[in-house]
Order: structure tokens, then sequence, then C-alpha cells
């Protein structure tokens, strides 16, 4: 051989090194912890995805996913961008928003993967997968698109101009932006507007809306790159109809706005936030809320929640926040549906604390397709809480006063598993009271709110 | 496969490397090329292996064909021939659902466009033919007696699916008779690595931040942060881009192929003229030679010559009205260049025709960006400030200060800078001074080395895909 050149001789050496590293590791990581999410596995050889291309595409994504030492490279590509990145006390950090699972024209697979997806269910899952397998999964998409398309409203337009998210990193806290979007707004508001039209007086319905900590938190001399969400709320609640009530959460959180009541690694409210929603939940239904003092508590320690995933930050990385639990003290049975298979589970579940989500403590990570939690409360009182993730730190607080208490995310759930929409639903289960808790992204979200208006509907006629 | 893959670098370009330099012969080593080229192409699409073979031995036959056709009709009928066929295969895979789209439109029909898949470089291969069965044609060059090496030409994967769109007499030579040394390897790694830093650090992260400001509610948008948006669509475009044909000079080197340059620094331009130029050379002298002379050039039909090189040059980067609309937007600034300007921007200190070249760029890379017709339209405005909006905003102020290294270092990466400290650096050598020689020994690998590792990490923690909402 003639002369070799350093660069080449380096060149190849990292690149041969790594291709063979990553050939012999057989410890192949399959979850990322830091990700959230499982992560590629290895995938089946087929012809129809060897010739469609799929097989490739999934084994490009294995080879990139399991990489030697990607958690590491990471870390190190944030510690070189970090370097670069002139931080004059504010840092912008501007993402797409995460997909919603089994939103409309998503591919076939998305179901499938995302139980894969969600390490917590993936054992409850794969026994009543084999049911699932029963419908062509092509097929049933397909149908369900089609639901959705003659549920939603012919002149919605699902842009992408909504489904960027802003975080705003300052002070050691991570404090996601608020962009009023008038039409996502008034969707929301039709929404809840369809399901009183739709359930009648029977049912009482409370609408709640978690503001995000910009609106308590953000300096003033940012103030300008948020909108009031006060003044969002204000505008929904002279919209909504007069028979249902809109809970204020804004002013009750606004009066403790020094206290914990928002994390500052994660987009959510701490406990002691959901517990001032309560408050002002109970207030609205005119009863005397449990005092705090009435709890038990558990403190959790070195949470690095959904903001720090997102943005990596070394700033929040250094400040992690600290969770407070309140152990609920009426006595329940927790069940919860992974598709039609019950499983009982804890309301709070502390094992979760040594995970990395630990906000997932609550209610267990969630509420599966659908769940319910029955109480020794005797008085034949029945909730629903429909909510995204915010409802699982204030779900537990409402133990004392509900018989039974329903938890459904309308992302979750599905007609075809239960065989009833969500009207059928609260009459089969007697449900007098509906609370819809979402946070105020979700709410200036179209497409996240189109899968709660999507359940109003669906397979109605199939029945 | 693309190169700024993991799989790419990790497996397959080692691998290709060690089988090449295994032996000296050089049947082997084009038979190899050849086979890796066909694994390259069908790592993703299998099924168009077949597509690009059959392409290759159509115009393979035309060019024998061409060449034996001594009747001067028959022999032109043959060319028309061959062209038309090559130019059939590219608009139905990459136009008929844009046409179908707009004949619907027009007629009021409601054909469904079938579900055709682009393949990967058919813009590519299908020129590269075009341009070999033509220069037969004009009995520039002898046709290629080899199938195989014939798809050695067209297939190799150097310049398979991104171009640059080389010649057939550029590498005629080099097939049979092409030596690789050590020099050619290491300049050639050297331009890989720089190739694959422009993708994956600069480009990438150039996207990232542009998006922000353009994927976004438009109808927020400050004045600066629409400029500053549009600045970095354009060094995310030249860095993907310009990356590319780096990596794909760079591989030619490193097998002992010589490509010519497809960019030569086009944001220094003082006009859109000038620009295009430099600008995917490639391209431009592929429509310039094939259309543009053949139409009469310069001598008739200026303006209807130029307005077709543009409408196509528009088209060929995508089967969307606002790349048609692109392609009019510089088919008129070069006219008024040509026309009205006539060597005015010239004359004038370049600092001015500077100024009026980056305006006039970015615009036109806005209409590049937005496929949606209405977003460009609202984009356009935000450039030049409709009412209601306001001159900056804390969004684009911070994402400036937050980025400012970045944009420094961008601007940097696209002026001959490192060109010229490294012209320094040769011309101090030859005065024999140690430091220079120093440099070039032992600071040059290294940088390469650190540009080199920095761009696999980025290029790792691309794949980085944090779910919040999965669980919930």
């Amino acid at each position: 051989m003639k002369k070799i050149y350093a660069e080449t001789l380096i060149f190849f050496m990292v690149l041969a090194v790594l291709g063979t590293a990553n050939l012999i590791n057989t410890h192949k990581p399959e979850i990322s912890e830091v990700e959230n999410r499982a992560l590629a596995g290895k995938p089946v050889f087929s012809a129809a995805d060897f010739f469609n291309g799929k097989y490739f595409e999934d084994y490009n994504n294995y080879y990139n996913d399991t990489f030697i030492m990607r958690d590491e490279m990471i870390l190190m590509c944030r510690d070189i961008k970090d370097a670069f990145t002139v931080n004059s006390g504010y840092v912008l950090v501007v993402a797409e928003r995460d997909k919603l699972p089994q939103s409309p024209g998503d591919d076939a697979d998305f179901s499938g993967e995302e139980a894969g997806n969600d390490p917590e269910n993936r054992e409850e899952t794969t026994p009543d997968g084999s049911e699932n397998k029963e419908q062509d999964p092509q097929e049933r998409t397909e149908t369900e698109g089609e639901k959705r398309e003659n549920a939603a409203e012919p002149g919605l337009e699902l842009e992408d101009d909504g489904n960027m998210g802003y975080w705003l990193l300052a002070d050691g806290k991570a404090v996601e932006l608020f962009r009023f979007n008038k039409e996502a707004i008034d969707y929301y508001v039709e929404t809840i507007n369809m399901y009183h039209e739709k359930l009648g007086d029977k049912v009482k319905l409370y609408s709640m809306i978690a503001p995000t900590a910009g609106e308590f938190t953000l300096m003033k001399r940012y103030r300008d790159m948020t909108d009031s969400q006060n003044e969002a709320m204000i505008y929904i609640n002279s919209k909504l109809h007069p028979d249902i009530t809109a809970v204020d959460v804004f002013d009750a959180l606004s009066r403790h706005k020094d206290e914990y009541i928002y994390f500052r690694t994660d987009h959510h409210w701490t406990a002691l936030g959901a517990y001032y929603a309560y408050e002002a939940f109970m207030k609205a239904r005119g009863e005397e809320a449990v005092p705090l003092e009435r709890y038990e508590t558990v403190t959790v320690d070195n949470f690095l929640g959904s903001a720090y995933t997102k943005t990596l930050s070394k700033e929040l990385e250094n400040n992690p926040d600290t969770i407070q639990v309140y152990l609920p003290f009426t006595k329940n049975r927790f069940t919860r549906y992974s598709g039609s298979t019950p499983r009982e589970v804890d309301v709070i579940d502390l094992s979760y604390a040594e995970g990395k989500d630990k906000y997932l403590i609550f209610i267990s990570s969630g509420g599966g397709t659908w769940s319910v939690i029955q109480t020794d409360v005797k008085n034949g009182r029945k909730l629903l809480i429909m909510k995204d993730s915010f409802g699982n730190a204030i779900a537990p607080f409402f133990l004392p006063h509900y018989e039974e208490i329903y938890i459904i995310d309308s992302r979750f759930y599905s007609t075809a598993v239960t065989g009833m929409n969500i009207p059928q639903f609260i009459e089969h289960h007697g449900i007098q009271e509906v609370v819809f808790v979402h946070y105020m992204e979700d709410v200036n979200w179209a497409e996240f709110m189109q899968t709660v208006r999507n359940l109003l509907f669906e397979d109605e006629n199939t029945q | 496969m693309v190169f700024s893959s993991l799989i790419f670098l990790c497996v397959f370009l080692p691998l290709t490397a060690l089988l090449y330099y295994i032996t000296g012969n050089r049947r082997w080593r084009n038979g190899l090329l050849i086979a890796a080229s066909l694994v390259f192409y069908a790592w993703g699409e299998p099924g168009y292996v077949i597509l690009l073979l059959v392409c290759g031995l159509f115009n393979y036959f035309s060019g024998l064909s061409i060449e034996k056709t001594k009747d001067r009709n028959k022999k032109k009928a043959k060319l028309v021939l061959a062209v038309s066929l090559n130019i059939l295969i590219l608009v139905f895979f990459k136009y008929t659902g844009f046409l179908l789209e707009n004949l619907n439109r027009l007629l009021g029909l409601t054909v469904n466009a079938p579900d055709i898949y682009l393949p990967v470089g058919i813009s590519f291969y299908t020129f590269k033919a075009i341009s070999y069965v033509s220069d037969i044609y004009k009995g520039k060059i002898t046709a290629q007696k080899s199938y195989w090496k014939f798809m050695l030409y067209i297939s190799l994967f150097h310049h398979l699916v991104a171009g640059p769109i080389i010649r057939y007499p550029d590498i005629a030579d080099e097939i049979d008779h092409r030596e690789e040394t050590p020099e050619g390897v290491r300049d050639g790694v050297r331009r890989f690595i720089a190739g694959l830093a422009k993708k994956v650090i600069l480009s990438n992260t150039a996207a990232e931040i542009a998006g922000t400001f353009l994927d976004g509610d438009l109808s927020r948008l400050s004045v600066a942060g629409a400029w500053l948006g549009i600045l970095l669509f354009a060094f995310r475009i030249y860095f993907d881009f310009s990356g590319y044909s780096d990596m794909a000079i760079g591989l030619g080197k490193i097998f002992g192929f010589n490509y010519g340059e497809n960019f030569n620094y086009p944001y220094i331009s003082k006009s859109l003229t000038e620009f295009w130029r430099r600008w995917h050379i490639s391209l431009g002298t592929f429509f310039r030679d094939y259309v543009y002379i053949p139409l009469g050039g310069n001598r008739r039909h200026i303006i209807r010559n130029l307005l077709v090189v543009w409408l196509l040059t528009g088209l060929w980067h995508g089967a969307s009205w606002n790349f048609i609309l692109w392609g009019l937007f510089n088919f008129v600034f070069i006219v008024i260049e040509k026309k009205l300007l006539k060597g005015f921007l010239e004359r004038i200190p370049g600092l001015f025709s500077r100024i009026y070249f980056v305006i006039v760029t970015l615009i036109g890379w806005a209409f590049f960006y937005f496929t949606d017709t209405a977003r460009l339209l609202v984009f356009v405005g935000a450039l030049f400030g409709t009412a209601g909006r306001s001159f900056i905003d804390p969004d684009a102020r911070i994402l400036f200060e937050n980025n400012c290294v970045f944009i420094m270092i961008c601007i940097l990466a696209c002026t001959p800078i490192l060109k010229y400290l490294a012209g320094i650096t040769e011309r101090k050598i030859e005065e024999r001074s140690k430091l220079a020689a120093g440099i070039q020994n032992i600071g040059q690998p290294f940088a390469y080395t650190v540009v080199f590792i920095v761009s696999l990490v980025f290029l790792v923690s691309q794949t980085y895909n944090p779910f919040l909402y999965f669980q919930f």
C-alpha cells in the first residue's frame, strides 16, 4: 500500500470502528427514557415491505435509534450547541409540536406503534392486541378517517400553522408561550356547546381550562411575547352556553401565583396548582373543598419534565423539580381499561417516581382507553372527567365527592372498543356531571379538540 | 440511501472502499462500483432499480444507434425519439399528479391521479442521458461500447441521486484510465467532510431556526423575523445543496474520479446573472447547452429563449406552481439585468450591487420555499411590512441574539475565506515558513478530524425525537 494521509486514515478508521461496534453490539437498547419512547426495533423482513421501501425505512430508523453511544452523542451535541448559543438571559426554543396519536391521516400502523411506544401499557395491550388484529388496520383507519371527515365541519382546515410550540427558557424555568388562535378557540367553544346540545339539561357540564405557567411567571419585559390567556378565557366564557359552568381557574391560580403551582421543567401544573383549580371547581358547585391539610404528603425529588426533554436545556437540568404528592384518604378502586382489558391500578402510584417521567405518578400514568374510580362515598354521584394530562393531577382531589369517577382522554378513547360514543357512554353509566379539563395549549389547538368532538358522533349509526 | 445517513457512513462507505482497494484490478473496481451503486439505489426503492437499468439500456442502445446512423434525417429522428422518451419518463414519474390536478381544475374533471412515487434521482439521471445522446448526435463524443461501463456513468452513486449532472466526456476517460492516488483520496476525504459538515451542522441547524419563522403563524411575523427567516432558509438550501455536491465530488476523488465544480461561492455575487453562473453550475450549463443555444441563444428570440429556460428551470425543481413562479421571478430579473441595467451593477460600488443581489435573491427564495401560494403572498407582504406589522418582535430579537454566532459562521462559510487562507498558507510554505508547514501538516488534519467528529455527533443527535404526549 502506498502512503496514507492522516485524514484518510482517521476518517475510515472512525467509520469502520463505529460500523463494527454497531454490528457486534448485541445489547441494543429498546427504550429511550430521555425521549419517552420505544426505540425502533429490528424490522421483520417481508417481501411487501421490501418492495414498497418500508423495510429500508424501518431499518434506517432501527440503525439510527440503536446507534452506539447515541445518548452520549445527543448530550454532547447539546453542549456544542450551547457553547455557540448566546444566552442573553433568555433562550427561545421553537419546535414542532408532537403529533397526536391516531390522528386522522396518519399511517395505518400508527395505532399499533403507539401501543408499542408506550412502555407502561405495553404488556397490557399485548393480550388484547389479538382482538385489534382481527380488524384490518388499514380498513380501520380508513373508516375512522371517513367518519372524522363527516363529523368535522367542512370549513375546518387544520393548517400546520398551529403546530409550532414556543418555549422560553429563562431563570431556570421553561415557559410555554401562548399564541391566541381565534379559529381554534372558537372550535373549542363550539365543541363544548355541541356536547351540551347533545346531552341536554340532564347532564351538568363544566369547562375547566388550565392556563400555562407563562401567564404568571413571565417577566414584564417579555410579556408581549405571549397573548393573555385570561382574555382568551373571558372570551371563551362569554361564548359558552349559559348552562355550562366555566370554572374560574385563572383567578384561583392567580391568587397563589407566588407559590409552587407550576413545574419549572415540565409544562404541567403541580398538584398544588391542581388543588387550587379543584377548589375553584368546588366553589362553582357551591360546596366546601376538602382542606389541603387533610392530606398526607409525599415528596419526590429530581424531576426533569417535558420541557427539559424537549429542550435538553442545561439550565433546567441544574434546576430539577420536586413533586409534592397528596395521598388520597378516600377508599377506592381504580380500574383502567386498555382496550377492553381491565386492570386495577393505584390513583397514586409512587413506583413511577423511579422512572424518568415522574408526573406519571398521578393516576398511574393516565386513563388508558377509559377508566373508572369507584369510591366508598355512597352518594350516587357520578362524574366524567374529559381530560388531557392536566387532568391527571387534579383527578385524585375529586375522590371525596363522588361515588364513581370516569376518566377519558379523547386521544386514547376508542368507540370501536367500547361500542359507545361519549353521549352513549354517559347514558350507559348514568353519569350526571362532566368536567372538561384541558390546558390552554390544547384548547388552542383545533386538531386536539377535534378528537374530543369526534367522540360525540363516532359509531352512532352502527349501534 | 443518502450520504448524510449513518448507515451510508458507517456501513456502506467503509465497506465499498475496502472492497474497492482490496485489489488494483480495474474490472473488479468498476464492477464493484456498479454493484455498489445499484445497492445504494435499491436501498429504499428496490423496484425502481429496474427503471434505472431499463432507462440505461435504452439510452445505451440509442447512443450506439445514433452514432451508427449516417443519414442526417434519420439520425435526427433517433435523437428526437431518445430525448423525448427520457423527457416522457421524467414527466410521467414527476409531473403526472401536477398535470392532472391542473387539468381537472381547468376542465372541471375529476380524474384521480395515479399514486406515483417519485424515483429518487430521476431528474438527474434522465438529464445525464439526454446530454449523452445529444453529445453523440453532435459528434462530440463516441458512444460507450459496454453497457456496464455506460451504467457506471449513469448510475454511479456519487452523483446518482442529487447531482452534479456530470457529462459523459468529463469521465469517459476515467472509466478506464483513472488513477487513484493517496493525495486524491485525502483531498476526497477532506472534501467529503466539508460537505458533510455543511449538510448536518449548518444546513440542518439553519433549517430548524428558519422553520420557526417560516412555518409558524405568518400573520404574526415581524418584518425582521421574515427577513431573518428567509436568510436562514437561504443558508439552509445553499449548505444542503452545495454540501451534497461537495460530498459527491469528494467521493469521486476517493475513487479516482474528478468531477467539475457545481457551486462557486454563489452568495458573493453582485447580480442574479452572476449568481446563476455560480449556483448549480451543472444544471445551468445543461440548460445553456441543450436548450438555450439550440433555441438560438443570444442570436435570435433571446427573450423567448430566456423565458423557456427559466420556466424549465423552475419546473425542474419541483412539480408545483411556486417553482414556476420562482423561475419567472428569475427570468424577470435576469432580463432586467441584461436589457436595462447592462453592466450597471458591475460599475457601481460592490456594496450596492451586493445589497441589490441579496434582496432579490432572498425574495426569490420565498417563492421557492412556499408551495402554498396564499402563504407565499402573506410572507412577501411580511417582508415589505404590510400594515399592522411590527418591525421587530421579541421572538425575532431573542432568536437573533441566541443564534448570532451561528449566523456569523454561516456568512463566513458562504465566502471563500477559508480558501483564501489556505492559499496564503501554500505561499508561505513555498517561502519555507515553518509555521505555515505546521498548519498544513498538523493543523489541517486536526481541524478536519474535529469537524468530522462534530458532524457525526450532530448527525446522531438529529435522530433525537422526544415524545411528550404519547402517554397521556
